[in-house]
């Protein structure tokens, strides 16, 4: 049953596959505009031995890494006052609501002016981009919280300490990692943006690189190992969200 | 309406059935044998029913009852075309039944879910008349309006239905298979999701409409009281997988009234038949 | 809706006015020893020259027109695609992985390799931000139509509605809330690829227009740049509501969706 459903998974990938397989036969090694999927593997490589492409990953899931991990801590402790007090949340709405819907790239040129060139930029800017979900998460999270739960944590004499590490905190886990599984790709993109836009060290400048280098082979192959990237991240956040959701009923893990 | 008020004689007998007035078509009854469904389960396919027979009359009312789990649902969706029975013959007058047939409309038991809320009432009740080429605008707005008088809600045609209470919202849904002016109605516990004076009140609009439009009307419910009250039979089934069991004909008179009825010695005892036929032996 | 003005007009808006006359203060009095930021009062006045001298208004229309088009591409054959995968199960089996795997490539990504199939063109400018936007309609369109409820198909079977009727007065209406929240979610999508876009590629654009101003160390006309896009994201996504909201206007229980 299980093999048969990875199977019909795998069938999914065939219009995919028909259309390298035919891309790899139609066109011609030197194409400029449309080189075929095996000399994207070999520009990739060639970038490899250089020694420049692992550094580039390396960097980007740095910048990725520490982004997310601020965007966690700082939005969830938003997302709580938010969620908390619902006079806070109406002050905060309208700068949320402008923080939210303002587009990255905007917000990079700003950055670099005020803050410089360099990591503490790019995180800056990832962390203004991806936190919101989970500000918005957990607010909704501590909005929907059960009286009847907070009332039960202090009839039994809990001490408050106890009553937000054993009570609160526990509540609020599924909502702040729903925040997470949606901060995730957030991240991973503005994150590749901020290289793009600056030329700081990642996957994102090599890509740009290619494109100014007129190198389409290099751009593609660097495109996979983007996508390569960006589901491994994924795969392993969904992984650890699994993990953690396990002691939960699965009405509270959402999709 | 040739209606005779016959309190000893157990026997049904055609003419007590109000039959259409003449110029309509006669009655569609339904014919069903031997017939078997199995649905698909946890572990593998489970066989729901087998070996049913059943024969209503056209024009007549009957009551299917059963413990949860037997199966009711199941034969009503395969009478309405909704489901295809794995064995056996089911023919709705003379035709053998697939998929939904033009002369019955099946009313379901979760009328919030059946009903769509971004219409009307009025544009609810519409549905089933909309893609019929026949029927004209104002044909369609003069359907409407009677189906909607026929279960009271005549001024409400304008209002959402998340706006209603349970009862009036079911009704609609009645409402929606009423203005098809259908042959048989079909029915799946319409009123299990109801308070009992809401149920009581829907119930006996259900008998007006059958006294005056005489439609057949298998109606499928766990409560005994009801299918005694409405029926003029009550089938039960039962068993693992289910089959009809038992027969009880209701011979109370028409028409029906929720005090004087259910006060009648013959409904006590046949609400004893039916529930000791229910409840009692495991399996037939 | 006049409460909602009501609301926002005492807290919220007060904030953003709170901090621009902060921002201000803080500039005027020197407190922030930041060489290039700009007093709002300068970004503004820097705003208005642009506009007098056409260079602002032409980027807009060029990033609206832009992301307006690309949208519209991106819903219709989103809508259709997402149909398709809802109702065909056989499409389903064939397409299923290979979307999954596409819609979750980063979309930025695909920019740089737009740029070098179509070069610096407003015409790759709309292919990427139609390929941006294209995703969250098909997914949400999918998710629409697998969340009508089962019973509604029923009903549209016991009354025998035909196909295209099905479609269009049952799964489509029942499917709409999640519809449009995919296409909110796209329009926004279009407008931030079109925008990267013009700042790696095509020189037109409010992109172009900040990366240039930038360039020129104009900071004022860079925020005043910056400062639209940021409007124009929060416009077109009040836009799409509003007009959703007038077009549905008590579709569902109120509070019921959001």
């Amino acid at each position: 049953m299980n093999v048969r459903r990875q199977l019909v998974r795998l069938t999914g990938l065939l219009p995919l596959a028909l259309l390298l397989g035919a891309w790899e036969l139609l066109a011609s090694a030197d194409d400029p505009y449309f080189p075929p999927p095996s000399s994207w593997w070999v520009a990739v490589r060639r970038l490899s031995e250089l020694g420049t492409l692992l550094p580039a990953i390396r960097a980007t899931a740095e910048t990725f890494a520490l982004a997310l991990a601020v965007a966690v801590v700082a939005g969830s402790l938003l997302g709580l006052a938010i969620g908390a007090l619902p006079a806070m949340r109406s002050v905060t709405s309208p700068l949320v609501e402008f923080s939210r819907t303002m587009p990255p790239p905007a917000v990079v040129p700003m950055a670099a002016l005020l803050i410089g060139l360099g990591r503490t930029m790019a995180v800056t800017v990832v962390v203004f981009a991806a936190v919101w979900p989970i500000v918005l998460n957990t607010a909704e999270a501590v909005r929907s919280l059960p009286a009847v739960l907070l009332e039960t944590a202090r009839a039994l004499h809990l001490s408050r300490r106890a009553r937000i590490t054993k009570v609160l905190g526990p509540a609020l886990v599924p909502g702040l990692l729903l925040g997470v599984r949606v901060a995730t790709p957030l991240c991973v993109i503005v994150t590749l943006l901020v290289e793009m836009l600056t030329g700081a060290p990642g996957i994102g400048s090599l890509l740009v690189q290619a494109q100014r280098n007129f190198i389409s082979a290099q751009a593609f192959g660097l495109l996979i190992v983007v996508g390569i990237f960006g589901f491994l991240i994924n795969t392993g956040v969904a992984a650890l969200e699994q993990r953690v959701l396990r002691a939960w009923p699965p009405t509270a893990r959402a999709r | 309406m040739n209606v005779s008020a016959r309190m000893e004689t157990p026997a049904l007998m055609a003419r007590d059935v109000p039959q259409p007035a003449a110029g309509e078509q006669r009655a569609l009854g339904y014919s069903c044998h031997a017939v078997g469904v199995s649905l698909p389960g946890p572990q593998g396919s489970r066989k729901v029913l087998a070996g049913v027979d059943l024969e209503v009359a056209g024009g007549e009312v009957v009551s299917i009852v059963g413990r949860s789990g037997t199966g009711k649902t199941t034969l009503l969706r395969v009478l309405g075309g909704l489901l295809p029975a794995d064995e056996g013959t089911v023919l709705l007058g003379e035709q053998a039944v697939s998929g939904p047939p033009a002369s019955a409309v099946t009313v379901f038991q979760d009328y919030a879910r059946a009903l769509l809320p971004w219409r009307t009432v009025r544009r609810n009740v519409a549905l089933g008349l909309e893609g019929r080429r026949a029927c004209g605008r104002a044909e369609r707005e003069r359907l409407v309006a009677d189906a909607l008088d026929a279960v009271g809600l005549g001024g409400r045609g304008d209002d959402r239905p998340w706006r209603l209470s349970g009862g009036m919202q079911q009704r609609v849904q009645i409402a929606r298979a009423l203005a098809l002016r259908p042959r048989v109605l079909l029915m799946d516990e319409p009123f299990g999701a109801l308070d009992a004076m809401t149920k009581a009140s829907l119930q006996d609009e259900l008998l007006a409409v059958h006294a005056r439009t005489a439609p057949t009307i298998v109606f499928v419910t766990h409560d005994v009281d009801e299918a005694v009250y409405l029926g003029d039979r009550v089938l039960i089934l039962d068993g693992q997988p289910g089959a009809i069991t038992d027969e009880v004909p209701v011979s109370l008179p028409r028409p029906r009234d929720q005090l004087t009825t259910k006060e009648h010695p013959t409904f006590l005892s046949l609400r004893h038949r039916v529930h000791d036929a229910v409840g009692g032996a495991h399996g037939a | 809706m006049a409460r909602n003005l009501r609301h926002l007009n005492v807290g919220g808006i007060a904030l953003l006015v709170a901090l621009a006359a902060l921002w201000q203060l803080a500039v005027g009095a020197s407190l922030i020893d930041l060489d290039y930021l700009p007093a709002p009062t300068e970004v503004v006045q820097a705003g208005v020259e642009q506009v007098e001298a056409g260079a602002l208004v032409t980027a807009t229309l060029h990033t609206l027109g832009v992301a307006l088009a690309a949208w519209l591409i991106a819903l219709v054959l989103g809508v259709a695609l997402g149909l398709l995968l809802g109702f065909s199960a056989a499409a389903r089996m064939v397409f299923t992985t290979s979307v999954e795997v596409l819609r979750t490539l980063p979309v930025v990504a695909f920019v740089p390799v737009a740029v070098l199939v179509f070069g610096l063109s407003t015409r790759m400018e709309v292919v990427v931000a139609a390929w941006a936007a294209l995703w969250p309609i098909v997914i949400n369109t999918l998710g629409g139509v697998e969340a009508v409820p089962a019973r509604l198909h029923e009903v549209a079977a016991v009354f025998r509605l035909s196909g295209a009727r099905r479609i269009r007065s049952i799964v489509l209406p029942a499917a709409a809330p999640l519809i449009l929240v995919g296409a909110r979610l796209g329009l926004s999508f279009a407008l931030i690829v079109a925008v990267v876009a013009e700042m790696i590629g095509n020189p037109q654009g409010l992109g172009h227009l900040v990366i240039r101003t930038q360039q020129a160390l104009r900071t004022e006309a860079m925020f005043a740049g910056i400062l639209v896009i940021g409007l124009l994201g929060v416009a077109l996504n009040a836009a799409l509501l509003a007009l959703t909201a007038r077009a549905a206007p008590d579709m569902f229980e109120p509070g019921k969706r959001s």
